[in-house]
């Protein structure tokens, strides 16, 4: 990175040259910046570390909440500290983490209502005649499915919805190498390994 | 040097062009195994897009039942002394 700031030590704020210089390496910077973050992107979830992070922060988690139990299904509180984790991790660059995190009190409500929805059939609003109808239902559905994206527009809803398919999919690799780790006594499954100190 | 500004603008969300949402689409299609490398111009957009809605919901439901499998496992500290022994050093420090 440091290679696209030249010196700019030389040239007076106060000098158009430098202003014009400064707005290009701007515009060079932030391209490069969003490349990276794409690249970055692409990789994300799909790491065995970030797997091992996910696997630690959620048994943590799972210690943490069951100090604190209360009377809730204890299925829907692994479920829920699953999610919360899984939404943390994403460090709030995500709408559907920030959509996580903020609405865990109302998880209930919400999910109620997404399930009636989903039965009624309304006629699309076509605004866009590039979109068929099936394909504006099929967008209203699945901005339903993820978390917090119910009015986003078509390109930010699919770009949410591939990094939440990814997210989940290390979710479901995570629990899966957990569950097997403690139903199996301990010994360790070849592919997939804990970031855990038990010592089998 | 505005070129170059707005070029590096998305377009809003109206003025999306058909070549961007086949792209998006196709995209996506590589993410669902279901139709990952299947030709992009044989899958419809619509197709793509139920399949990634159903895919998304079975990655509910398997999270769902190993959440149910996971709670088990961790309430029955009194049957299997191996597995107790386990779940405690994962939950204890």
């Amino acid at each position: 990175m440091a290679s696209f700031i030249p010196n700019l030590e030389l040239a007076p704020d106060t000098c158009p040259e430098f202003k014009r210089r400064k707005r290009r390496i701007t515009d060079e910077k932030l391209a490069y910046s969003h490349y990276h973050q794409r690249h970055q992107r692409i990789k994300r979830w799909r790491t065995q570390r970030e797997q091992h992070i996910y696997s630690s922060k959620f048994i943590q988690a799972l210690r943490r909440s069951r100090l604190t139990s209360t009377s809730s299904s204890a299925s829907e509180e692994v479920h829920e500290t699953a999610d919360r984790v899984l939404a943390s991790l994403a460090k709030g660059t995500t709408r559907w983490g920030r959509a996580i995190l903020s609405a865990r009190k109302m998880v209930r409500h919400k999910k109620a209502k997404v399930a009636a929805n989903t039965r009624l059939r309304k006629p699309a609003v076509n605004r866009e005649k590039r979109k068929t109808p099936s394909v504006q239902r099929k967008l209203k559905v699945l901005g339903r499915l993820v978390p917090g994206c119910r009015k986003l527009s078509f390109s930010n809803l699919l770009e949410e919805t591939s990094d939440y398919i990814a997210a989940l999919e290390m979710q479901v690799r995570a629990m899966t190498a957990i569950t097997e780790f403690i139903a199996g006594g301990g010994r360790q499954p070849p592919a997939d390994r804990l970031a855990s100190n038990v010592n089998s | 040097m505005s070129s170059r500004r707005s070029r590096s603008r998305q377009a809003s969300g109206s003025r999306i062009t058909d070549d961007q949402i086949i792209d998006l689409v196709s995209k996506l299609q590589q993410l669902i195994p279901e139709l990952r490398g299947r030709r992009s111009d044989r899958v419809s957009a619509s197709k793509v897009l139920q399949e990634t809605c159903n895919y998304i919901r079975n990655l509910h439901r398997d999270v769902d039942g190993l959440s149910d499998r996971l709670s088990q496992l961790l309430a029955s500290t009194d049957t299997d002394s191996d597995q107790a022994a386990i779940i405690r050093g994962l939950l204890t420090e």
